[in-house]
């Protein structure tokens, strides 16, 4: 756009604003045919790039999406070892109670199963590619029995991912009661 | 004149780190600490230009309870005429570097008067910080009640 803004600066004035554009035209070939391939260069440079960035952030969307339900049914089945390998070491979980687990205490508390999980849907995500990093907001609904009694809990959380290696890893994860 | 000395706090305070590019974790992490306090008074003077500088433009707000909102929504709701904090200190913070990214859990005592009501929140927070050239911004909080 720079480029070719500096070429109409060039060109002059003229009776006609269309003769103008294609005169313009003209002599940008003529004259600069080097400035043109450049031009032409940078336009498919940069159109690979940012396909190449879209389809990164893309990937990253779909595998973190993925990963998110990953941990949906492993915490439904209580496959702690799936949830391990989705949890960085440091992960730092707020439960919807406002306690503060780390990676272990949260899979013993799966392992245990002390709130009798039947179900987890997720309703609702999206993912902000940021980088490395991903931040995934969404709500869940949680249903399962408690003390004997049947509960339905429905939660906003946000959880934050990071690209290590070549792997996406939960850092930290918090979920806020919402209404029915 | 609370509100222009305290945007100019800020500023001083982004600049003066911001010189530092080979910073010691020790001192990023009194950064990311200092910002956080920063935000608490921001919210409590109600100075949404201060606020506006520690958040991402892509902000994602999970309140207390439950609302979801953007920055522009969170600006707004520290702007309402409704909400008057009188003191907002943060409790047990720790911090988590991931190379350019922050995470910061602590918990959040809060007390005020909302709708002409005197309120008492205790929140358990995470922040998630990005460094963004010089700075440290904010691209997600969530805040969830607790007692604990």
């Amino acid at each position: 756009m720079g480029f070719l803004a500096i070429d109409e600066s060039q060109t002059g004035a003229t009776d006609s604003p269309l003769q103008e554009t294609s005169w313009d035209a003209d002599i940008s070939v003529e004259v600069c045919p080097m400035k043109v391939r450049v031009y032409i260069a940078f336009l498919t440079c940069a159109s690979l790039f940012a396909a190449a960035q879209t389809y990164g952030d893309s990937a990253a969307r779909s595998n973190i999406l993925a990963l998110e339900y990953v941990w949906d049914q492993a915490q439904e089945s209580r496959d702690v070892r799936a949830l391990s390998a989705i949890f960085d070491n440091a992960l730092v979980f707020v439960d919807y109670d406002g306690r503060i687990l780390t990676k272990t205490e949260y899979l013993e508390r799966v392992k245990s199963d002390s709130s009798h999980m039947e179900q987890i849907v997720t309703e609702s995500m999206s993912v902000l590619v940021l980088g490395n990093t991903a931040i995934v907001v969404g709500t869940y609904r949680a249903k399962g029995i408690e003390n004997g009694k049947p509960y339905l809990r429905r939660r906003r959380f946000v959880d934050t991912w990071m690209l290590m290696g070549e792997r996406w890893v939960c850092v930290a994860a918090e979920a806020t009661p919402i209404p029915h | 004149m609370w509100k222009p000395f305290s945007v100019f706090l800020l500023l001083l305070l982004v600049s003066r780190f911001g010189a530092q590019d080979t910073a010691q974790p020790e001192s990023e992490q009194a950064r990311i600490l200092t910002l956080e306090n920063a935000w608490n008074q921001s919210v409590q003077q109600k100075d949404a230009s201060a606020l506006r500088m520690l958040l991402a433009p892509d902000l994602i707000y999970v309140d207390y309870d439950g609302t979801l909102m953007n920055k522009e929504e969170y600006l707004a709701s520290i702007r309402s005429l409704a909400l008057h904090p009188v003191r907002i200190v943060n409790e047990s913070m720790n911090v988590h570097f991931y190379g350019m990214v922050a995470v910061v859990t602590g918990v959040c005592r809060e007390s005020g008067v909302k709708n002409g009501k005197p309120y008492v929140l205790l929140e358990r927070f995470t922040d998630t910080w990005v460094r963004r050239g010089d700075n440290w911004v904010a691209v997600a909080s969530q805040s969830t009640l607790t007692q604990h």
